[in-house]
């Protein structure tokens, strides 16, 4: 897999095996796996107040359905590349378009939010990660790679 | 002749300001954090940066103080980019 910033904005995502498909593919996969709410978590000190019933109501939901199209667009973007590259020679191309960057950086956030959630991967020690638990934690350090380009090159 | 003395008196009350707090967490990219506070508030850089700083060392750090309307707003925008953020009134 390539990864590189376009000279009009946005980076292109060269997918060039079978196992790059499934690395994509993990994104919305570990952001869906282990049942995080996002939308209570970031809300959680303003739901402590005992006055926040229309925060709850009416915000949170908002929340959700953001953070749900955010990976519905990586899904989107992922599945359309591997059905145009589905029977060529040349690898797979993804374009995150400048205007989808913030979706895509909040997608793979998820994605990282989720695994650390589910593997603590901020207190592990790598030398005595079991395979699982260093799997998630190379693809939460892909996942902040990704995001760390889309910063740099394409946000600010 | 007595006249009627009328004394006026002014007693204005300001609403406390409320703060808006960002919470840290284990996840945000601490560049993240900073390119948000200036999205959102149009901090300069080093402000920001600062800011985001304390949140990173003490947990969490006041990045705005005002009427409450728009402190809701302000976290309102800082949870739709995954920041944890609450208001609090000022003591």
């Amino acid at each position: 897999m390539k990864v590189a910033p376009l000279l009009k904005g946005g980076l292109r995502i060269d997918v060039e095996s079978p196992l790059d498909w499934r690395i994509l593919r993990g994104i919305t996969q570990d952001a869906r796996t282990g049942g995080l709410d996002l939308a209570d978590r970031v809300s959680s000190a303003m739901l402590a107040d005992p006055e926040s019933d229309d925060w709850r109501d009416y915000v949170v939901p908002d929340l959700r359905d953001g953070f749900d199209a955010q990976l519905a667009i990586i899904e989107r973007a992922v599945a359309d590349a591997a059905t145009t590259a589905a029977g060529c020679e040349e690898p797979g191309r993804i374009f995150i378009h400048p205007e989808e960057a913030e979706d895509w950086f909040g997608g793979l956030n998820q994605a990282r939010l989720a695994l650390e959630e589910r593997h603590n991967l901020s207190a592990a020690i790598e030398s005595e990660m079991t395979p699982g638990r260093r799997s998630a934690w190379f693809r939460s350090q892909f996942y902040a790679d990704i995001q760390g380009m889309l910063l740099t090159l394409v946000m600010r | 002749m007595a006249g009627t003395l009328t004394e006026t008196r002014e007693d204005t009350t300001l609403d406390a300001p409320w703060n808006v707090l960002v919470h840290d967490d284990p996840v945000n990219l601490m560049p993240y954090v900073t390119w948000v506070l200036m999205k959102i508030f149009s901090y300069p850089e080093n402000r920001a940066a600062a800011l985001m700083m304390t949140i990173h060392r003490h947990g969490r750090a006041i990045v705005w103080s005002g009427e409450r309307e728009q402190a809701e707003f302000f976290a309102q925008q800082l949870q739709a980019r995954q920041l944890k953020s609450s208001i609090e009134r000022t003591e």
